[in-house]
């Protein structure tokens, strides 16, 4: 098996080589050239794996002349491979979560879906625990736990085909019945990309938000008195959950790149305009951050770190500062705040000190 | 640099401010060791003046200019401080082609030889299709064609492929 850190490695590797074929084809534009620009930038890790993808491209045009690299050569070992049973070697869709009929989850589907995840460049959880399935309730309906560590995230294809990731300290509890699918997220973050069913809502409680899917992909995080809701893709409306609504109840409906915050007694604040892909960078293993103050990126740092942060000049937690970071990579991190201006790092064995 | 003054953002800035000690740092560093993750991380530096995203037209010519200058650098131990990026000279594939590998002392057909070893590790698709986009320079169509898969498929393998290879090339050392 491989470590987390080749793990993580073979999928940066596998993000460079999507972005050496994207530019190769001829000039990114404008927005792509950003993302490529921002992607390098992330860590010194993704401009290794960029030059070392390019320099193998470049290597194999030598290899032409070769007897073994002629077209027919090439083409007979594809037909030839075509012909023996190369399917099973093809983990095509991730395993769904069993709505009750499929039933068990087995180590093999776990490793199937994590070969998927992976190659869809995507980089999810390792360490992933086996879920646990309560048994049919009375009306019939199944009852599905995940929940994910400290510094752990998972991804999951739900019986309806929508999928569900889950960032790190998260728990959700999802249950699917006849006229309704209900997500109930207990803790930390969660975000959704919800397969339409006109005639089944999708539901998520979320401590004082209620979220009504109306066809879309949205991020929903647990603060401490407030619930945080951001659309990325469609709509959905967003109101008080029922345990702490008084009066009918007010709902408010999100398009994509707003997020609205609701919070316990107050009900749903007026929708604001974020930039969605900053909400989701966890979705990639990312932190990202536009002028925002040290002592926020901070906390945002130490949700997936077992080295925490800790700033004891009082002063520097409101500097404002940006970037993009892989929670993977605390080196690059670290030279990052060491390269502030009046901001001085100190690495123990149990935290990391800004002062 | 240019870069950083056109676009005075915060990280812009603050290279800007830092630039003399990141690269003396990096200097001293190159001199000693320069092996890949050691180029990387001093790319890394220079590539946290890309401020504004606008400012960079061509990420990957900028990307292997800055790492053929670094190579450069070193080569000459040019006691200097390093020099500017021009990126508007050659295209990118010039650059490339100028680049160090990143597999050690080993020359060209060593490498194509390992090559060789991993493609063959490559589920047969992937391979082929790795092989006809850089041996042949196909057109992803063509590939497509050829291997009985849509275009954006063919594109998939490729970047599979490369991002396995490159790996299994990173474990043999």
């Amino acid at each position: 098996m491989m470590s987390n850190d080749e793990k993580i490695r073979a999928a940066i590797a596998e993000q460079a080589g999507e972005w050496f074929v994207a530019n190769e084809e001829g000039p990114l534009d404008a927005q792509d050239a950003a993302a490529l620009a921002q992607w390098l930038k992330t860590s010194p890790v993704h401009i290794e794996e960029f030059l070392a993808v390019s320099t193998i491209a470049r290597d194999l045009k030598q290899a032409r002349a070769d007897s073994e690299y002629s077209l027919e050569a090439i083409l007979a070992r594809a037909r030839a491979a075509e012909d023996t049973s190369v399917q099973r070697l093809w983990p095509r869709v991730i395993e769904a979560v069993s709505g009750g009929t499929s039933g068990r989850w087995l180590p093999a589907a776990v490793a199937m879906a994590a070969c998927a995840v992976l190659s869809l460049g995507l980089l999810f959880t390792w360490n992933v625990r086996q879920p646990i399935e309560h048994p049919p309730a009375p009306d019939g309906i199944t009852a599905l736990h995940l929940e994910t560590r400290h510094g752990e995230q998972l991804t999951r294809r739900l019986a309806d085909n929508s999928v569900l990731h889950l960032n790190t300290d998260s728990a959700v509890t999802i249950r699917y019945g006849k006229t309704e699918r209900l997500v109930m997220l207990t803790s930390g973050q969660a975000d959704f990309e919800v397969a339409h069913e006109p005639h089944r809502a999708f539901r998520v409680i979320a401590g004082s938000a209620e979220v009504v899917d109306l066809g879309t992909n949205f991020d929903v995080r647990l603060e401490h008195d407030s619930t945080v809701v951001t659309v990325v893709e469609g709509r959905v409306a967003v109101g008080p959950s029922s345990s702490s609504q008084n009066h009918s109840p007010r709902f408010v409906e999100l398009s994509a790149d707003q997020e609205i915050r609701v919070t316990a007694g107050e009900g749903p604040a007026t929708p604001v305009a974020v930039d969605a892909q900053r909400t989701t960078a966890w979705l990639h293993r990312q932190i990202a951050f536009n002028h925002e103050p040290l002592e926020r990126v901070a906390a945002e740092y130490n949700r997936y770190t077992s080295k925490p942060i800790e700033i004891t000049t009082p002063a520097l937690r409101n500097l404002q500062i940006s970037g993009v970071f892989s929670t993977d990579d605390p080196a690059a991190f670290i030279a990052f705040l060491r390269s502030l201006k009046g901001v001085r790092v100190e690495v123990t064995e149990t935290r990391i000190r800004v002062w | 640099m240019a870069i950083a003054e056109r676009n005075p953002s915060l990280v812009g800035r603050l290279f800007a401010e830092h630039r003399a000690a990141l690269q003396a740092f990096f200097l001293r560093r190159i001199r000693t060791k320069a092996d890949a993750a050691d180029l990387a991380q001093e790319v890394y530096v220079r590539m946290l003046r890309i401020s504004d995203q606008a400012a960079i037209r061509n990420p990957v010519h900028y990307l292997y200019t800055v790492a053929n200058n670094l190579v450069k650098e070193h080569a000459v131990l040019d006691r200097r401080q390093a020099s500017g990026v021009d990126i508007d000279e050659a295209p990118a594939h010039a650059e490339l082609e100028t680049l160090p590998a990143f597999d050690g002392d080993l020359d060209t057909t060593q490498r194509v030889t390992r090559l060789g070893v991993v493609l063959k590790q490559l589920r047969p698709k992937c391979r082929a299709a790795v092989e006809l986009r850089f041996t042949h320079e196909l057109s992803y169509r063509a590939i497509a064609t050829h291997l009985g898969v849509s275009p954006q498929m063919a594109k998939k393998y490729v970047a599979q492929g490369l991002g396995h290879c490159r790996r299994r090339m990173a474990a043999l050392g």
